[in-house]
């Protein structure tokens, strides 16, 4: 039986590899899979804990953090549509200007 | 240990891949490289007695996010973008900060303790099937949150039509 | 701790899987291995019913396919949901159908607001 600590860790190695690429990419679209690799992470560690406790309400959860990246992704990348249009470019730190 | 065997495979197979999505250049290469990972965490999920979610994982994340993203990236110059800078100056800040946080989250799952545990194990689940359960406790006992996020889908339509329509007036 | 468990009746599909790749990957190997190479440079280029390409092989979408992809992203979460639904509406019954219904009625103000903004509209 593979103990919980290694699913916790996977999670945790994916979290922070979508931290460093948050943190350190230019391109918009990347930090954006960032962020879904890290809902990703936390949604490992909510289906581990589901399994070990013995408890379904985690992969509710889950089911819900899934929902609610979908509509995070159709709002994130209608945003990113609306910073091309006025940008015209995908590199965050060239949108540098609280007013376009 | 079969079951170890098949862990240690995904899990080197998930970090690899995630830490290959994060570095490459040209974004639809990171997309494809998100699809293979994706259908890795899926069997994860399988192997942790959660067949309905591996199957929401491959539908919801690979079938109609991954879409949604390659439709974004084909909007972007890739020519432009494969000769362009990938990390913004000071990335070796960001990576330590990222190390840091690896630290702090490794060494508080030192003192993590489990809770008690509920009445859904392995073989309840199996009898009932895994989609039945869920479905059980989706529409009981959460059903609030069931219904808000219908509310959270009706403001992503809402507001994705208002951000990106206005390009199509003008 | 919970007993160990392997869900072995999804080994077929793991067998399949790596026939697949090892197919995929045997034909492309094979290929590489067998066939001649004399490349020249009107062989290289994509193949245009005869006539030289021009232009780009990539080229920008227009945004409109963005609403429709975004609009089925949505709309496929919520046939997700239904999915549990179906498995346990004989169990709950008719309070399951009225909370599906309250569920999609509101879904419907967003189809309706995407109608009368045009968003289905192709030109």
């Amino acid at each position: 039986m593979v103990p919980l600590h290694w699913y916790l860790l996977l999670s945790s190695a994916v979290f922070v590899v979508g931290v460093a690429g948050f943190l350190t990419r230019r391109n918009i679209i990347i930090m954006f899979m960032s962020i879904e690799l890290m809902l990703n992470a936390v949604n490992i560690s909510l289906v581990s804990f589901s399994r070990y406790l013995s408890d379904m309400r985690g992969q509710v959860l889950v089911f819900f953090v899934i929902a609610v990246a979908a509509a995070e992704a159709a709002i994130g990348l209608a945003i990113i549509i609306a910073l091309f249009r006025n940008k015209a470019t995908a590199h965050v730190d060239e949108a540098n200007e609280m007013k376009g | 240990m079969m079951a170890e065997g098949i862990f240690i495979y995904l899990a080197a197979a998930i970090v690899i891949l995630s830490v290959l999505v994060i570095t490459r250049s040209n974004p639809v290469h990171s997309m494809i490289t998100m699809l293979v990972l994706f259908f890795h965490i899926a069997a994860l999920y399988v192997t942790l007695n959660a067949e309905f979610l591996a199957a929401i994982q491959v539908i919801v994340y690979a079938g109609a996010i991954l879409v949604l993203f390659l439709f974004v990236v084909l909007l972007l110059n890739l020519k432009e973008e494969m000769v362009a800078r990938r990390y913004i100056g000071p990335w070796p800040l960001g990576v330590l900060a990222a190390l840091g946080l690896l630290v702090v989250i490794v060494l508080s799952l030192k003192s993590f303790i489990p809770g008690p545990s509920g009445v859904f194990t392995t073989e309840v689940v199996r009898a009932e099937t895994n989609t039945k359960v869920l479905g059980q406790i989706l529409f009981t006992e959460y059903l609030y949150p069931f219904e808000v996020v219908s509310m959270i889908l009706l403001v992503a339509i809402i507001g994705a039509i208002v951000l990106a329509k206005k390009r199509l007036r003008n | 701790m919970p007993s160990a468990f392997l869900p072995e009746e999804y080994l077929p599909i793991v067998i399949f899987m790596m026939i697949v790749i090892a197919f995929g990957l045997g034909t492309l190997a094979a290929g590489i291995i067998f066939r001649p190479k004399r490349p020249y440079r009107e062989k290289l280029v994509p193949y245009e019913s005869g006539n030289p390409p021009v232009g780009e092989p990539r080229y920008r979408f227009s945004v409109k396919f963005y609403i429709i992809a975004m609009l089925f992203v949505i709309f496929d979460v919520e046939a997700v949901f239904l999915y549990p639904w179906a498995i346990v509406f004989d169990k709950i019954g008719l309070f399951a159908l009225v909370e599906m219904l309250l569920f999609i009625a509101v879904l419907v103000v967003g189809y309706v607001y995407a109608w009368k903004k045009e968003a289905f509209r192709w030109d």
